[in-house]
């Protein structure tokens, strides 16, 4: 390695002179971005912005179109161009540039090219097709460095039809000795299983290959296609949950290299996979829930760092655990577990303790009562979605006795939220109630804070007050 | 799965935007109007967690940047705001001491940085040391040049 470092060490005196360096105070004095950027940044309203950046337009127009522009030249073209879109201005002549790059750059000119077409395209447009060749000669090249780039936008975007001409070319890379190919192999794949999952039926196999792959990173990108395929079909992968149990106690008991570590968390992403592929394997199936509880076990005991990723990772649990066939040394831990959420002075842990209440209430709606003071307490919360989250708990255990507190307190709600979205779905549930448990006053407060305030959510909610006014009759 | 991630700026200036499904020229402004306006009026004691339509967006501010990301329903928070969190340290470690300036100057690295780490919407667990020398390996790449060495230092 080391006449590698020399090289890379005689190299740099030589490219510290080019103005693609970090930090600004390195931009060399004649980058037409840095110019473009403090040009903007000098003026004071949106109308001077706009003559600026229309003049910009033009000048990036006229040189784009020009046969004598280098590909060196279009690279920095394509980032104003890119710069320019971002504020918000229209540059849709820059697009085929964009893969004119892609197709004709080398190295970083051709890498700013992927990135202007991965940003200036998306699926539907017209002239994706066009990156397609462009895609195939680099998938074929022996330059490492540009498979990269061409997996990597073909994982963002591809269209539809032209995947058969593709997926033989990326089937091929899944045993590339390398294994960031192999790692973006798969997650090309797994974009194509999203858009047209008929496609990839026949290499269903192969995934099988990549999820034992030696590689962990290669093995999380599997994990992403299982997922998908196990929301599908849960029968048919039963057989596979041995192994994702065996992967996940790897993982708890530290087995991987210590790199894969985050805040000295063991690969939590790939936990947090794993527990939800297992969260839907195990769920309404006795024999299958309980290869898993010593995992569950011990991942609910190792998780005892006090940072935001463990608590992430105990939530997964706590939902897996109260999802699949229940265990009641397991119930009792994650309702401890949900108690200090919930207790805790750390408002985004609150949230997710009201968050984790809902989702265990009807399994067992003891937990709510044991922690009533808290809740009553979030009701009164500053914060609108804490207390929305509240609401949201509250309506999941509302009786015939706390019926009536907990319309009004959503109907108070109510009178102060703004957004509209909200508003629909908590009148839906207080129409819902209403219904269950037939209260007159509804009505009458119905009429009343609602109307004169948001006029045109009479429309929208004619429809439930019709509802409420057919039941009183 | 993540929907968007936006970078802004404190006076609500964009400063990187990245859409993980298609949609229209119109629909980009849009939310992205809707976002800066709903994530700068949030209190600053208040959960880091906001509903809208039908998704959920996790924001945070580092300094004078708020990262906001959205998330659909199934998705856990936490962990989301923590995507956050790593795409920040790994823009750390390359710039060393990132600042807003660096983005605004170098936001294309920016986003090199995020296709490495981000893909289609789900994350990578991929080794530090993975992403970090894909990014400089990449760097170094000089046009004209045969990037053959730079292989090596890629693939070690």
């Amino acid at each position: 390695m080391s006449d590698v470092v020399e090289k890379t060490l005689t190299a740099l005196p030589g490219l510290l002179s080019l103005d693609s360096l970090p930090g600004s105070n390195k931009l060399s004095s004649s980058s037409k971005l840095g110019n473009l950027i403090r040009g903007i940044t000098e003026l004071t309203s949106k109308h001077e912005e706009e003559k600026l950046i229309q003049r910009e337009l033009t000048s990036i127009k006229e040189q784009v179109s020009s046969p004598n522009t280098s590909m060196r030249q279009m690279k920095e073209l394509m980032v104003r161009a890119i710069y320019c879109e971002m504020l918000g201005y229209e540059a849709s002549f820059s697009y085929i540039h964009a893969i004119k790059l892609a197709q004709q750059g080398t190295a970083l000119e051709k890498r700013v090219g992927y990135l202007a077409v991965s940003l200036f395209l998306n699926e539907s447009h017209e002239l994706l097709l066009l990156l397609v060749n462009t895609v195939l000669k680099d998938l074929q090249s022996t330059n490492l460095i540009e498979v990269c780039m061409a997996l990597t936008v073909v994982s963002q975007m591809f269209p539809k039809d032209m995947i058969p001409a593709i997926l033989p070319l990326v089937e091929e890379k899944l045993n590339h000795p390398k294994e960031i190919i192999r790692r973006k192999a798969v997650l090309a794949l797994y974009k194509f299983y999203l858009i047209a999952p008929n496609q990839v039926q026949h290499i269903h196999n192969k995934f099988r290959k990549a999820l034992c792959d030696k590689d962990p990173g290669v093995m999380t990108a599997s994990l992403h296609i299982y997922l998908q395929l196990i929301e599908e079909n849960p029968e048919g992968y039963k057989d596979l949950t041995t192994s994702f149990v065996t992967i996940l106690k790897q993982v708890v008991g530290g087995k991987l290299p210590m790199d894969f570590n985050y805040h000295s968390v063991p690969a939590p992403w790939l936990q947090i996979q794993l527990l939800r592929i297992l969260c839907l394997l195990g769920k309404n199936d006795q024999s299958t829930s309980e290869i898993m509880y010593e995992v569950l076990d011990e991942s609910l005991r190792r998780a005892e760092i006090n940072h935001n990723i463990t608590y992430a990772i105990l939530f997964e649990c706590v939902k897996c655990i109260y999802t699949i066939h229940p265990k009641s040394e397991l119930l009792e831990k994650a309702a401890k577990c949900i108690g200090n959420f919930v207790l805790s002075p750390k408002i985004n842990l609150k949230y997710l303790g009201l968050k984790a209440l809902t989702y265990v209430v009807q399994q067992d709606p003891k937990l709510a009562l044991q922690h009533q003071m808290t809740i009553i307490e979030c009701l009164d919360h500053p914060d609108l979605i804490i207390k929305r989250e509240t609401l949201e708990l509250l309506f999941r255990i509302t009786n015939a006795q706390n019926v009536t507190v907990i319309v009004d307190k959503m109907l108070e709600f109510l009178r102060i939220n703004k957004d509209d979205y909200t508003t629909i779905d908590l009148v839906g549930k207080v129409a819902e109630l209403a219904e269950k448990y037939p209260l007159i006053h509804v009505f009458l407060s119905f009429g009343g804070p609602l109307l004169p305030e948001n006029g045109k959510k009479i429309v929208k909610y004619t429809s439930h007050i019709t509802t409420l006014l057919y039941m009183l009759k | 799965m993540i929907r968007f991630l936006l970078l802004f700026s404190r006076q609500g200036k964009l400063r990187l935007q990245k859409w993980f499904t298609p949609m229209t020229e119109r629909e980009k402004k849009k939310i992205t109007r809707d976002m800066t306006t709903m994530v700068l009026s949030r209190q600053p004691r208040s959960c880091n967690f906001l509903y809208w339509k039908d998704l959920k967006i996790i924001y945070k501010r580092y300094a004078s940047l708020y990262f906001c990301l959205a998330i659909e329903n199934g998705d856990n928070e936490l962990i989301a705001l923590e995507v956050i969190h790593r795409y920040v340290e790994l823009l750390d470690k390359y710039f060393g001491n990132v600042c807003e300036l660096d983005i605004i100057f170098n936001f294309e690295k920016a986003y090199f940085i995020l296709d490495e780490f981000l893909m289609g919407g789900e994350i990578q667990e991929t080794s530090k040391q993975m992403v970090n020398r894909s990014i400089e390996a990449s760097d170094m790449l000089q046009e004209g040049d045969s990037s053959e060495w730079f292989e090596v230092e890629l693939f070690g």
